[in-house]
């Protein structure tokens, strides 16, 4: 059983123009009564309503800003909604900022350990993953070394070898499709198919309309963090697209 | 709280390879690895021995073990409350990519640090054996209660460093500032009744963290078993700096990500 349910979703970020506040600016502001840092409100999401379940494949395109990683950060539970109510059944694996977040004096073979065992693993279910994963990423004897002197590339493959690694319920991708070189972007391409078929639930967010309308069958269109349109991939795609090219003449 | 504390534990796989890295990393860094770490109380021993056995007027057979314990646990609490400051700066990667319970990144920081202790822990049993002796091994398992609740101690404190840091960037700065001044305020380098003698007792009744020196002082110099008491007043500053940590801990969890 899985389940997203998204309902009257709001979320604001609150974000201070200089930064982070000191203590002592906090005191010695605070007697003079006035605000230490002004805080500036940014509506990133607004009265998203979804309900995804069972077979779903959904994709999410929009402009830049647009919310798209904002959502997917809610749907993942990483950003909890200012407003609304956000309900999810099922385990959820998702894929964003796959790069981040690796041990830089570390091997590659303790990445990978301690990478898996952040998504849920265990020693034990572990163990068959290992090989497999180091397969995967073809970095056959550089698994052996720091990762500080991995390239972007060889890190992206690793990151991508780890994350797809598992076999959720809830598969959440954020932008991975262009992983590594042209070789390894067909493996991945695949390996993210064979995912898309396990997942009971998919919800990814592309800026290749083509990869989206052939991947999803229903698309949400996504413009200032409101939902402009969602339907059928085909429709909600060609819609988008119509509008990009009128906005397009129109600043021609 | 139960469920909380489940999903930390079904993270252990997690959290303790990071500690493992962390430690590798600490101490490969130098060709003497764990030892040298452990050179910086030796050293502020041996160095505080010779300027103040002739001032006080003591034996440094007395004054070195004596001087020794008292680093040990001063340096866990101020290493786990530096460290503490960052610790979701370093966990921001993690945090930004899935929700997982925010408690494992201080524990990440604490289990780091006391591992750290006892080793200089072990660097005194055996400093004060090989002067008077094999100490009273009864009154050594006393010490076990002791180090679960400066385990917790150190994890509160943590806690509680790491989320004021988030919001308020200056706070390692205060905290260096504010333990420099605890260290001459706590007894460490002086026996607690001097304190008493002097007609500054109040010194010690409204300092947290002098009880669970006297809680590792008495079984390891004296090999008694500390009295009840003490062990009740620390269960007690451990619960205070409990009850702290989680209510922050409610406050902030799930709105952590918004400041970081």
């Amino acid at each position: 059983m899985a389940l997203i349910e998204l309902e009257n979703v709001g979320l604001t970020f609150r974000v201070r123009t200089h930064g982070r506040i000191t203590f002592k600016e906090y005191i010695v502001k605070g007697m003079f009564r006035r605000r230490a840092s002004a805080i500036m409100e940014v509506r990133a999401l607004e009265d998203i309503s979804l309900r995804l379940g069972e077979g779903d494949r959904i994709g999410i395109i929009g402009h830049n800003g647009a919310g798209k990683s904002t959502l997917l950060r809610v749907l993942a539970g990483v950003y909890p909604p200012t407003t609304g109510r956000r309900v999810v059944v099922g385990r959820i694996a998702s894929l964003f900022e796959i790069t981040l977040g690796f041990e830089r004096d570390a091997s590659g073979w303790e990445n990978i350990a301690f990478r898996s065992y952040f998504q849920g693993e265990t020693a034990r279910t572990l163990r068959d993953k290992l090989g497999q994963i180091a397969e995967f990423s073809e970095l056959g004897d550089f698994l052996n070394m720091p990762l500080r002197y991995y390239s972007t590339g060889m890190m992206v493959r690793l990151a991508f070898s780890i994350a797809t690694a598992i076999e959720p319920e809830i598969l959440i991708v954020d932008e991975v499709l262009s992983a590594g070189d042209l070789a390894f972007q067909c493996k991945a391409q695949a390996r993210i198919q064979q995912l898309l078929d396990h997942a009971r639930v998919v919800v990814m967010v592309s800026h290749d309309l083509h990869s989206i309308s052939k991947m999803c069958d229903r698309v949400i269109w996504l413009d200032h963090g409101r939902i402009r349109e969602v339907g059928p991939a085909e429709h909600v795609v060609n819609a988008y697209q119509h509008h990009s090219n009128s906005v397009e003449r129109q600043a021609a | 709280m139960v469920a909380y504390l489940a999903g930390i534990w079904r993270l252990r796989y997690f959290w303790t390879s990071l500690v493992r890295i962390d430690l590798r990393n600490r101490y490969r860094q130098s060709a003497l690895g764990i030892g040298w770490s452990l050179l910086h109380p030796i050293l502020m021993t041996t160095v505080l021995c010779v300027v103040f056995c002739p001032v006080f007027g003591t034996d440094y057979r007395q004054f070195a073990p004596f001087l020794l314990t008292g680093l040990a646990f001063w340096n866990f609490v101020v290493s786990t409350a530096t460290q503490g400051c960052q610790c979701f700066f370093q966990g921001e990667p993690y945090i930004r990519q899935q929700s997982a319970p925010l408690a494992i990144y201080p524990l990440r920081t604490v289990l780091g640090t006391a591992i750290h202790g006892l080793a200089a822990l072990a660097v005194v049993l055996v400093f004060t054996w090989s002067i008077h002796g094999f100490g009273n091994v009864p009154a050594l398992f006393s010490l076990l209660p002791t180090l679960a609740l400066m385990f917790l101690l150190g994890w509160s404190l943590a806690l509680c460093c790491g989320l004021t840091n988030v919001i308020f960037q200056d706070t390692q700065h205060l905290v260096e500032v504010l333990f420099q001044i605890l260290f001459y305020l706590t007894p460490i380098m002086y026996p607690a009744r001097m304190l008493a003698e002097r007609r500054v007792e109040w010194l010690l009744k409204f300092n947290p963290l002098a009880v669970f020196i006297e809680l590792l002082r008495v079984p390891i110099l004296e090999g008694r078993l500390p009295p009840l008491g003490a062990y009740c007043t620390a269960v007690g500053v451990v619960a205070a700096f409990l009850a702290i940590a989680s209510l922050a801990l409610v406050r902030l969890e799930r709105r952590l990500i918004f400041y970081l």
